[in-house]
């Protein structure tokens, strides 16, 4: 992540109104931000993020419209209100306070402001000082100023300042804020309402992190780490959030912006990467999609195309991936039909055949492509199916709309031992029905049927035939320990002298639940549990059995 | 040695740290030890007792993670050990009289016990967490991973924490910014690699949590430093020479954080090396109890050019999931309640109450006994189709004890340093009035591709057939 704002990067433009945009700044334009006007994407660019400019109302001598607004002045209010604080509170112990400022003099209507509408349209054309004027006006003419209490005259101030003030806060696009944004400024159901709260949690829980740089060492005897399921119905917002924290959302820094770098040199660059995509590299060194054998996303998707729409904003498009983007290499993507059954999948079990160098030759030039592209995309899935269905991944991330019984039951298999399994839900009882499925109760049934199943085996000679377990438990209870459920929430404060509290609204709708599991192996020869009984267990043969006596030591 | 938090590897191997899952938040943290390192005289080896009976560590090492592991009938009690650990001290109820140590060169082969089991499992933050010896108030998950999440602590990034306390903050840190082990560094070219650099003011403390960084396999991940950061800042090694840890996130889980915070600056008045990076974001955390304490910090933070400052709790609690059953007819049942479920079965149920009581009565008037023990045995019928798992209610409630408050959290931004010169620069790279008119073409959507390759086919295919009919009738002519 970069600390500067870089050219046809998305970034996110904070208004005034606390509303955002997000914006791509493409060199050489102009960027328009309605009624705050508009700036030249070059006066921003190089620039740090976290920067407040203005917009001046005569640009410099060489073009420069915008001021950087210091942090003293953001802040000008709250210090002066801070230092005025401090005296207030001398002159209250020595007992020569003035009387207390109440709102019950206040008029409640409209006519306390003496400015038209009209006039106010016509300042707003005149005006200077971004603004600032204009909110100056307002107060001067507001004729119960001064019976406001310091509260409410703080309120509309900003009130005013947010309404005409020009300015504006750029903020590097990362999973937080484009997390906030599509919550806020978005349809939150499309992204199931996740929260920040909820995405960091995830990560955490399905401990999700950079898999080390196995890549490099190349030891073919150590398993490869950091391969991670997910499932994610949330257009790519999961993936992304995950990306970033296993380092691979973000394109590296090979030549971090140096600014002693000249104009021109940036040009060239610029030249340079166009060349590079005209004339067409030899095929062996591009890096083959979805190679990577560590650090790794395989991303499940029910329709026969992956939704990660969302993953434009971080400069990769599915459809036209760029080379050079680290999730090139490590985002793999595959359908349900191709991990649980690949044979009747229609690309994995068509497999083009393969051609000599004869008979390729002996091709046009667009029948050798269209083979090329054939053979390619079914290699590349068929060594993600391989590679996905030999199973050892690290964890399972799911923010899905599908049920979670039968995504547990595919994958679970597939994780290594003390792997972790986090699941986001908007809403409790996907989860609950969940939960229920691994409970004490139904443990302990399944272990006992197991066991029967297995006596009758020893009794007849044959192999066992577990068939009927599965019908009766949709999900194996002994392979997941200890399934907990969540759920957190963030409540933000506002912090002024004597006017601290918690913000008066909020955001309502779905409160959002984590289910968080570790994948255990059970050993293959049954074990009797010890430990504090509260009762003894007697030898079980109905298929039924009173199950809540053993809550304690099967967990 | 790599780190099993990081990278387990798949199977337990000896001197790595595991967890040992007994039960829901019952998790023992061990290092495991192919001898008896502290020499308490198990013939066995290195032991770990537990409730559910005893583990030697050769029957760990070598498992796959996640193994379900059998206890092991280990003489617990014939050993020539002195009473040290407090915590091993049950083992000294179980029967059995003290005959001395024995020769432990060659050690005994476990043999397995008739029950008792446990999970072996890699640590990860969250378990550690939940297992670690408690020094000070920990900072738990809820907490941490949002914090890390806001504070943009990613692969590569350094961050600075103070103080240390039990280190639960310190582990998922690490995790967060690891990219690689220190070791690799040379093969690869000048990539940064995520680094903790932690403060403690205790020197216990301190010193612990130093042994537990480097029995975790982490060193050069983590670097402790003992020091009272008030007073000294942030500097690695010498407090005012020493290396700045160029950080770019930084957790100040202190009493009085307003204090530290002059250190935290882009140019320390001392004239000593500013802690963060000059050439990234630097994003800060404040973890404290108290609104007074926020309400100081904040006002430093705004007078030192702090920007985007803001303040949250986290309020997060667990969830109890269960069946409920109410019905007259679960007497006797675990857990049940006894009492109607619907008005149907309140109404049946008076009914049949008021009849009995009739029969009663009408039994004691006439002077006689009623039998009416027939009747009941009938009014209840089992159902035996549906298992025991599956009646009742699916319901669920919050945990029976919560964390109602951990600490407020106060978040706060520092942009990268920018001089007047660095920005002259950037106008001369990025003229000010330069401007484009012409609109680039639009990149070639997945469709459009299609679309074209169709057409180029297409056009093949056609010209394919002229030529064939061009032989045709060139054949024709000859």
């Amino acid at each position: 992540m970069h600390s500067s704002i870089r050219p046809n990067q998305f970034v996110v433009i904070q208004l005034p109104s606390d509303q955002t945009r997000i914006v791509k700044l493409v060199p050489n334009t102009i960027v328009q931000l309605g009624k705050y006007g508009s700036f030249a994407a070059n006066q921003i660019l190089g620039r740090p993020f976290f920067f407040t400019f203005e917009i001046l109302d005569a640009p410099q001598s060489d073009g420069y419209q915008l001021r950087v607004v210091p942090a003293e002045e953001l802040h000008a209010e709250n210090l002066i209100e801070e230092a005025e604080a401090d005296g207030e509170g001398e002159e209250g112990e020595s007992g020569a306070s003035t009387p207390m400022r109440t709102n019950r003099n206040i008029v409640d209507d409209a006519s306390t402001q003496k400015l038209t509408t009209q006039e106010i349209e016509e300042l707003k054309k005149e005006a200077s000082g971004a603004g600032k004027d204009i909110v100056a006006k307002l107060l001067e003419s507001h004729t119960n100023l001064d019976k406001k209490t310091a509260f409410s005259l703080a309120k509309y101030t900003l009130r005013k300042r947010k309404k005409y003030i020009r300015r504006f806060t750029v903020l590097p696009l990362d999973v937080g804020f484009l997390t906030n944004f599509l919550l806020d400024q978005r349809d939150a159901q499309r992204t199931m309402e996740l929260r920040d709260e909820h995405v960091g949690l995830l990560g955490c829980l399905g401990n999700v992190h950079h898999g080390g740089n196995s890549t490099l060492d190349a030891i073919p005897t150590i398993k490869p780490n950091g391969r991670y399921f997910v499932v994610d119905e949330t257009g790519g917002l999961v993936v992304a959030a995950m990306a970033e924290r296993m380092g691979i959302l973000y394109p590296e820094d090979d030549e971090e912006e140096d600014l002693n770098e000249d104009s021109s040199a940036m040009a060239q660059d610029g030249t340079e990467t166009t060349e590079k995509k005209t004339t067409s590299t030899p095929r062996r060194k591009r890096p083959r999609p979805m190679s990577a054998s560590g650090n790794t996303i395989t991303v499940i998707h029910a329709y026969s195309q992956p939704n990660l729409s969302l993953l434009k904003y971080f400069g990769y498009d599915i459809n036209t991936p760029d080379e050079s983007h680290p999730l090139h290499t490590h985002l793999k993507t595959m359908s349900w039909l191709q991990l649980v059954d690949p044979s009747t999948d229609p690309i994995l079990s068509n497999e083009p055949p393969a051609l000599s160098a004869e008979e390729l030759s002996g091709l046009k030039a667009s029948k050798r492509t269209a083979y090329y592209f054939k053979r390619n995309r079914w290699e590349k899935f068929r060594a993600v199916t391989d590679e996905a269905r030999a199973g050892g991944f690290d964890g399972l991330i799911a923010a899905t709309l599908l049920e979670p019984a039968g995504v547990l039951k595919h994958t679970i298999p597939l994780l290594s031992g003390s792997a972790a399994v986090a699941i986001y839900s908007p809403t409790i009882e996907p989860l609950t029905e969940l939960m229920d499925l691994y409970s004490t109760a139904r443990r302990t049934a399944f272990i006992n049927r197991k066991r029967d199943l297995e006596m009758q085996k020893t009794s007849d000679g044959e192999t066992v035939d577990f068939a009927p377990l599965s019908e009766e438990f949709p999900l194996d209870p002994t392979r997941l320990l200890p399934p907990t459920l969540h759920t957190t929430r963030v409540r933000a404060w506002q912090v002024l002298p004597g006017r601290t509290h918690p913000l008066m609204t909020g955001r309502g709708g779905a409160e959002g639940y984590l289910f968080h599991g570790v994948h255990v192996i059970p050993a293959s020869a049954n074990i009797q549990a010890a430990g504090t009984f509260r009762k003894k267990r007697k030898v079980e043969t109905t298929s039924t059995p009173a199950s809540d006596r053993d809550v304690e030591m099967t967990s | 040695m790599p780190s099993p938090f990081l990278t387990p590897g798949s199977v337990a191997q000896a001197d790595d740290v595991a967890l040992l899952h007994l039960r829901r938040d019952q998790t023992i943290p061990t290092i495991l030890r192919a001898t008896d390192d502290e020499n308490l005289g198990y013939k066995e080896g290195k032991v770990s007792n537990t409730r559910f009976g005893s583990f030697p560590h050769s029957t760990l090492i070598n498992q796959p993670w996640g193994s379900q592991i059998v206890a092991s009938k280990v003489d617990t009690g014939s050993r020539g050990r002195k009473p040290s650990n407090k915590r091993k001290a049950e083992e000294l109820e179980a029967s059995g009289t003290t005959t001395g140590a024995e020769d432990s060169s060659s050690l005994k082969k476990p043999e397995a016990a008739s029950s008792g089991f446990l999970h072996l499992t890699y640590p990860t933050p969250e378990s550690w967490t939940l297992s670690l010896p408690h020094r000070t108030q920990v900072v738990y998950t809820p907490d941490y991973s949002y914090i890390l999440h806001r504070l943009r602590a990613r692969a590569g990034g350094t961050v600075i924490e103070a103080g240390a306390g039990s280190g639960s903050f310190t582990h998922a840190a690490v995790r967060a910014v690891f990219n690689g082990y220190p070791s690799e560094k040379s093969a690869t070219k000048k990539r940064r690699l995520g680094k903790v650099c932690s403060f403690e003011f205790h020197e216990q403390r301190a010193a612990r949590v130093k042994e537990e960084i480097s029995e975790h396999g982490l060193d050069g991940l983590v670097e402790v430093t003992h020091r009272d950061v008030y007073e000294d800042g942030f500097l690695l090694g010498d407090p005012k020479t020493g290396r700045s840890p160029k950080a770019s996130a930084i957790f100040l889980d202190l009493p009085a954080p307003w204090l530290a915070l002059k250190h935290l600056v882009r140019k320390p008045a001392s004239g000593t090396e500013s802690p963060l990076d000059p050439s990234s974001t630097a994003y800060l955390c404040t973890f404290s109890p108290c609104l007074e304490q926020v309400e100081r910090t904040v006002r430093l933070m705004r007078q030192l050019g702090w920007l985007d400052i803001s303040m949250v709790e986290v309020n997060h609690h667990r969830i109890d999931v269960k069946r409920e059953r109410i019905g007259l007819d679960c007497e006797g049942v675990r857990g049940a309640t006894v009492f109607p479920k619907s008005v149907d079965e309140a109404m049946s149920k008076l009914l049949t109450d008021d009849e009995r009581a009739k029969r009663l009565r009408t039994a004691h008037l006439e002077g006689t006994r009623a039998n009416l023990t027939e009747e009941d045995t009938t009014s209840t019928p089992k159902d035996q189709t549906v298992p025991t798992y599956n009646l009742g209610r699916l319901v669920h409630r919050t945990e029976s004890e919560i964390k109602t408050h951990t600490s407020y959290l106060v978040f706060a931004i520092l942009p990268r340093d920018w001089s007047e010169e660095d920005e002259q620069k950037c106008r001369r790279k990025w003229p000010s009035d330069k401007l484009e008119a012409e609109e680039k073409m639009a990149p070639k959507t997945r469709k459009q591709q299609k679309k074209e390759f169709k057409e180029l086919r297409l056009r093949e295919q056609q010209e394919e057939k002229e030529e064939k009919e061009q032989q045709a009738t060139e054949t024709s002519e000859a």
